[in-house]
């Protein structure tokens, strides 16, 4: 894994910007505010103020009293969507010199005075909830069990001033606490309880599944914490047909398999139990649609527990359709004539433990107990030494005041009720709890005992983020986990806020593996790929898309993201790149051919068609409607996610876009006639002449991102023009198009970027430090490091604006 | 009963063998017959006298909604107005509760009809969506379903928010969550009753388990739910400690923040205290082991949720539940109602004077399931009232007649003292075409929303008085 040596603008952060201001004549600023004036005037004045803007007062040489608006403006002239389309348009460079011009007097302004902002702080969302146990505890664990659904501002579900607090959630983090450490540390007294994992039906059961036994298809395949040795009982439930019979029974297909269907319980790939499945198995039996297991014997710990269908069926089927890969869809459709249907597991329930005789060595308890009491009096000494241990982990920083003493006075209760490890799951528990480990203070640097960094920066109105929470923003941000030893060792010595180790810290945490995070958790929310979760592709025009697919689609983005950041490439790639990785799976949807096997390769295309993200399966699909492509939908995408400029939305009385008969003249018609026939209205049409061009040009994709030449058999037109008066005849003049404007791609990126990092919305004032790591990058081959280090370097991430506003409010609600 | 054909004994064979071993433990012996419980409850909590509300709902309509059920009265008696006479009807087990009863017959729910033609058929999948929120819920499979506020949920965000816990849902089929249901509904819409907002469906509990662990803490023994509890109350007096040492090193904006987050911390230590102030009464000590989860049969899941209920309105944890007792489409049979028909396929009568005859035997049986719960309630002794006494129950169906899928003359009772907000001993009918919601409003009307003036598509309050 080869980085290329950044060469990073940060430390000359304040300086770097000198040379470009100095080349700002009067003349430059007089023509800018001639154009603004003769451009831009004639619809946002204080009489129209169309798109609610005024440029009345608006002065181009003293844009930076009017920070917010200027930025609006430029990034319009940026993302060339202003003058719209159909209104007279000056010279392309004109129109970029006033953006230029612009950016040039604010940059100077924030310079002088710069705003790295402030939030406050941070709670640990699910995602971060789940790494933070997994990197203590060595425990995996589903934090939607416990807490509630995370609130997403801006694309991301980490942003500080939208992680409400209420006494529901807190109860969430405090049940988990109590979970957590009983799992963790195994309990021998467990009463027995049911765990229900549901398998959906959009999974696919025909073929293997993740984690399953080989010769098994379908059902499921989970790792389940069993809290303590003991017997446990299994139960699985098939899908049914409407009318209450066993889906995939058999009873419609052109061949009957003669054998009955057999479903296996496994642990750890042993078999465990085989139930014959019986074919007249119905919903009104006593027993409904339930199978169960005598009791097995099970070990505490995680174990790998797969329900899974010994495999009959093998070798093509000659069916009359063949929505075979896809799951029921619809229970009352997918056993008509003509389908081989087979059995599907519907979900499988784990009960337990019954006599439970203790708990067993799990890699949890490993990471817990590094001692054992020698002697009954050793034992708070012990018990002391793992929760010093633990606990300084937990809370990200090293001990301070009472936090020790506390939590050993919570073992001491536990110990009194219990003995030792009661004692130490007491104070586990408390760890848990704690408001150091649910939340990610942030505390004033030289405030803190633990931080040895010195007073404040070098602006009275900000502070420096103190050592130990640089280590965490830096951690969250780039592994979505909590600091590790090397980390905190530098965060320790207070040497992390040095620049150099700072940026050392994060390419050593770049080359680690962990870093999969910022394809993971950052690129998969600014792209959106959970909408995916959401898609249900029609299955009558779709059948061959199922679960599987859409999870390959989703692992082919992270892939793709994850080989720039590891490979060090360049932001445009999410582009331009000519490769890609599929599994078979994926590869057969593309037409790609010679690829087998369940495993993710790089590929470079065979066309020019697919290139960039904008040829990715999880975009495409994400972007369109069950049964058909939208056009409107891509371009939003576009427009909102890769350009940061989302289009309006639409004025009230409109008649809503799609909706109007989808036939004509006996036939069909395709999505493009009816999006033409639509925008006849010219009410839609000034907006989507602007929205829809840019998915036009992607209409040889179809809802699922297969490559298609018809459309309800009209031959495909991608022609169009966009806002900026590009011509488009596909794909890939669409690519070059957006290539074209790439400033506004890049600093989109980088915006989200930020946002992410610093778990707050970007702001206008954020924009000319994003301008200037822009500028670096730009120096650098736009290279991802360039950005994710000009990030992390960047005053914003490193250090906090004071509230004066609030103080004063404090202070005044002090006196009452 | 005749549903042990032969094809099903290899399965039978394998079931005898779990048989005993899967049996639960049933709560039937937890509360007990009479208890001195109520001093503690009438002085300790906020308004303890406000009015329990239980919504529960049986799909696919009765077969007294069909033309010729309806002139046999297999759902409500003949006569209307105070001297009715309940044997005939599927009500009949309620004859002991007769004072409390009020029948309101013939309601209509025009929102669970077919607007546009795409809607036409999928009945099963919208109904439920209907029958707390009265109204029309959106056609979709994705995420931006639509349909009302349901009446619990009004009242517990109004008067549910003195107890522990607003108010809990409950179920007994198993839901189907992920994607499509039918007809292009999702399946949340056939999944609950309950929406807390028209975006906002509730996801009810089936694990009787799941549910006891919310009511009385975590752990399968009184012994071990105590012991979590003492070990919570050291949690959270460790995690106050903790803020109260952190508060000196943060700045104003996110103190404030921290002492928001104390006070969710106090809350929470108000809710355990409840539940110890219970215990201490000497009466909760006494629950038995939890359930470990599903039970096998209906009428023993049905019976453990209601036990669930009543435990949790004695101890005054939540005083709103909304319980959905069937699911749309469901084909079960219940072999108590000495009726081997499923229940889809019973309620597809064909107009046969023998189906319906049938399916009105799987009414009945439903209906009967309630005394067990009423009886319960009314054991329980709270300074000189029962809980029963406090209590409204309303109980109905989103559909009429099943055969036609149609959504008029829905079965609709409330049952309980209401705290004297109903007369009770009433059979109302209504008159043709009344919209159920007119009732609703009306019960809302009673249970503290006197300004309320609509509700769904009511186009009045409904008298329900003579």
């Amino acid at each position: 894994m080869k980085f290329m040596a950044a060469r990073l603008g940060a430390a000359t952060f304040f300086v770097s910007l000198a040379s470009s201001v100095a080349a700002s004549p009067n003349e430059s600023t007089e023509a800018a505010q001639a154009l603004l004036e003769d451009t831009c005037l004639v619809c946002h004045n204080d009489t129209t103020l169309l798109g609610n803007m005024s440029l009345d007062a608006f002065n181009v040489s003293a844009a930076e009293q009017t920070q917010e608006l200027a930025e609006k403006v430029i990034r319009k002239l940026r993302a060339g969507m202003m003058p719209p389309a159909g209104m007279p348009r000056p010279s392309e460079e004109s129109l970029q010199a006033l953006a230029v011009e612009l950016e040039t007097r604010l940059d100077q302004a924030a310079s002088e005075n710069p705003n790295p902002g402030r939030r406050t702080f941070q709670r640990l969302n699910r995602a971060e909830y789940s790494a933070s146990i997994k990197a203590l505890l060595d425990l995996d664990i589903d934090a939607g069990a416990y807490l509630p659904l995370d609130t997403k501002s801006a694309n991301f579900d980490n942003i500080a001033d939208v992680q409400l607090l209420s006494a529901t959630l807190m109860e969430g983090y405090l049940r988990a606490a109590g979970e957590v450490s009983r799992l963790a540390v195994g309990d021998a007294t467990a009463s027995p309880r049911e765990t229900t994992y549901k398998v959906t039906r959009w999974v696919s059961q025909i073929e293997q599944v993740e984690g399953a036994p080989y010769g098994t298809r379908g059902g499921t395949s989970v790792v389940h914490n069993f809290p303590a040795n003991g017997e446990y009982r299994f139960r699985v439930s098939f899908h049914h047909e409407t009318t209450g019979a066993l889906h995939g029974s058999g009873r419609a297909a052109l061949h009957t398999v003669d054998e009955l269907e057999q479903i296996e319980i496994s642990i750890n790939g042993e078999r465990k139990a085989l139930l014959t499945i019986d074919r007249w198995m119905h919903t009104s039996d006593p027993d409904g649609m339930d199978l169960r297991t005598e009791p097995i014997f099970v070990e505490s710990g995680p174990q790998r527990v797969s329900a899974a269908f010994i495999n009959k069926v093998e070798g093509p089927l000659q069916d009359l359709m063949s929505p075979h890969d896809w799951s029921i869809a619809s229970t009352s459709i997918a056993d008509s004539y003509g389908f081989t249907s087979v059995p599907h597991l519907r979900d499988l329930a784990i009960t337990g433990p019954y006599n439970p005789t203790g708990v067993s060595e799990t890699p949890s308890r490993q990471r817990i107990f590094s001692c054992r009491p020698e002697s009954p009096d050793g034992a708070f000494a012990c018990a002391e030494a793992i929760v010093a241990r633990l606990s300084a982990r937990a809370y990200r920083r090293p001990l301070a005041g009472n936090n020790l003493a506390a939590l050993m006075k919570l073992y001491e209760v536990g110990f009194e009720n219990g003995g030792f490890e009661h004692g130490v799951r007491t104070a586990l528990e408390g760890m848990l709890a704690s408001p150091h480990f649910v939340f990610r203070f942030e505390e004033p640097s030289g405030t803190s005992p633990s931080d040895p960094s010195g007073p404040s920066g070098p602006s009275g109105d900000a502070y420096r983020v103190a050592n130990v929470d640089l280590a965490s923003r830096l951690s969250y941000f780039l592994w979505g986990t909590p600091p590790d030893e090397e980390l905190m060792h530098a965060a320790r010595e207070g040497r992390l806020s040095e620049t150099n180790v700072l940026e050392q810290q994060a390419m050593r945490m770049l080359a680690d593996p962990r870093s999969e995070a910022l394809s993971t958790r950052f690129a998969a929310q600014w792209l959106r790929l959970s909408d995916l979760e959401k898609m249900h592709p029609n299955v009558r025009t779709y059948p061959d898309y199922h679960d599987q697919l859409k999870r390959s689609m989703y692992r082919e983005t992270e892939l793709f993201f994850d080989s720039l950041v590891r490979e060090d490439r360049s932001v445009l790639e999410l582009l331009s790149a000519d490769y890609t990785f599929v599994d078979e799976r994926l590869a057969k949807h593309y037409g790609i051919e010679n690829v087998l096997g369940d495993e993710f390769r790089r590929v470079v295309y065979p066309t020019e068609d697919r290139h960039g993200i904008l040829g990715h399966g999880s975009v495409l699909t994400l972007t369109s409607h069950a049964s058909r492509t939208s056009p409107v939908l891509r371009g939003k995408w576009i427009m909102e996610v890769l350009l940061g400029s989302p289009p309006p939305p639409p004025p009230p009385n409109v008649p809503e876009l799609e909706e109007a008969g989808d036939a004509e003249g006996g036939r069909l018609l395709s999505v493009r006639e009816q999006m033409e026939k639509h925008r006849a209205s010219p009410a839609c049409n000034s907006c989507h002449r602007m929205i829809d061009p840019p998915g036009l040009a992607l209409e040889n994709f179809d809802a699922t991102g297969a490559w298609r030449i018809k459309d309800r058999g009209v031959p495909v037109d991608v022609s169009g023009e966009l806002y900026d008066g590009t011509p488009l005849t596909g794909p890939k003049d669409l690519r070059e198009a957006l290539l074209g404007r790439q400033t506004s791609f890049v600093r989109t990126f980088t915006e989200n970027l930020m946002a992410y990092a610093l778990g707050r919305r970007v702001e206008y004032y954020d924009m000319p430090s994003i301008r200037i790591i822009e500028r670096a990058a730009n120096e650098n081959g736009q290279r991802m490091s360039s950005y994710i280090l000009g990030v992390v370097t960047s005053p914003a991430f490193r250090m906090k604006s004071i509230s004066f506003e609030a103080e004063t409010e404090a202070a005044a609600e002090g006196l009452h | 009963m005749g549903i042990l054909t032969g094809k099903h004994l290899p399965r039978r064979t394998f079931l005898r063998g779990m048989g005993a071993t899967v049996a639960l433990p049933f709560l039937e012996a937890m509360v007990p017959a009479r208890k001195a419980f109520g001093a503690t409850s009438a002085t300790g909590a906020i308004g303890a006298d406000r009015t329990r509300l239980v919504c529960i709902e049986m799909v696919h309509g009765a077969a007294g909604s069909t033309k010729w059920g309806s002139t046999q009265h297999l759902w409500s008696p003949a006569a209307e107005g105070r001297d009715f006479d309940l044997g005939p009807t599927a009500l009949s087990s309620l004859e002991p509760f007769q004072k409390d009863l009020t029948i309101v017959s013939d309601t209509d729910l025009q929102n669970a009809e077919a607007f546009i033609p795409e809607e036409i058929g999928g009945d099963h999948f919208r109904s439920s969506a209907v029958f707390l929120t009265q109204s029309h819920p959106r056609q979709t499979e994705s995420s931006d379903v639509l349909s009302g506020t349901s009446m619990d949920q009004l009242y517990a965000q109004r008067f549910g928010q003195d107890t522990p816990i607003p108010s809990m849902q409950l179920c007994i089929e198993n839901v189907d969550q992920a994607g499509g249901c039918a007809y292009g509904y999702s399946c949340v819409y056939t999944d609950t009753i309950s929406w807390k907002s028209p975006t906002e469906p509730l996801p009810m509990i089936r694990d009787p388990r799941l549910a006891f662990d919310m009511v009385f803490g975590a752990g399968g023994t009184a012994e071990e739910r105590a012991a979590r509890r003492r070990s919570s109350q050291s949690i959270l007096d460790f995690v106050t400690g903790e803020v109260a040492e952190l508060k000196g090193t943060l700045d104003a904006p996110d103190r404030r923040r921290v002492d928001r987050y104390l006070e969710n911390i106090r809350e929470i230590e108000r809710r355990i205290q409840k539940v110890v102030e219970r215990n201490m009464s000497g009466e909760m000590r006494e629950l038995p082991q939890a359930p470990a989860g599903v039970p096998d049969s209906f009428d023993e899941h049905v019976k453990l949720m209601f036990d669930l209920q009543a435990l949790a309105l004695q101890a005054d944890m939540t005083r709103v539940f909304s319980f959905k007792m069937g699911r749309d489409a469901s084909s079960r049979v219940y072999p108590e109602s000495g009726v081997d028909k499923g229940f889809h396929p019973a309620s597809h009568h064909g107009d046969k004077e023998d189906n319906i005859t049938d399916f009105f035997h799987i009414n009945r049986y439903h209906v009967s399931l309630l005394p067990y719960f009423l009886e319960k309630l009314a054991s329980i002794d709270e300074g000189g009232q029962t809980i029963l006494d406090k209590t409204m129950v309303l109980y109905g169906s989103p559909m009429g007649d099943p055969n036609v899928h149609n959504h008029k003359r829905c079965p609709l009772f409330i049952v309980g003292g209401a705290n004297g907000k109903l007369d009770g001993g009433l059979h109302l009918r209504a008159a043709p075409g009344t919209p159920m919601a007119n009732v609703m409003l009306s019960l809302l009307q009673k249970l503290g929303f006197e300004e309320m003036v609509s509700f769904g598509d009511s186009t009045a309050p409904f008298s329900l008085s003579v």
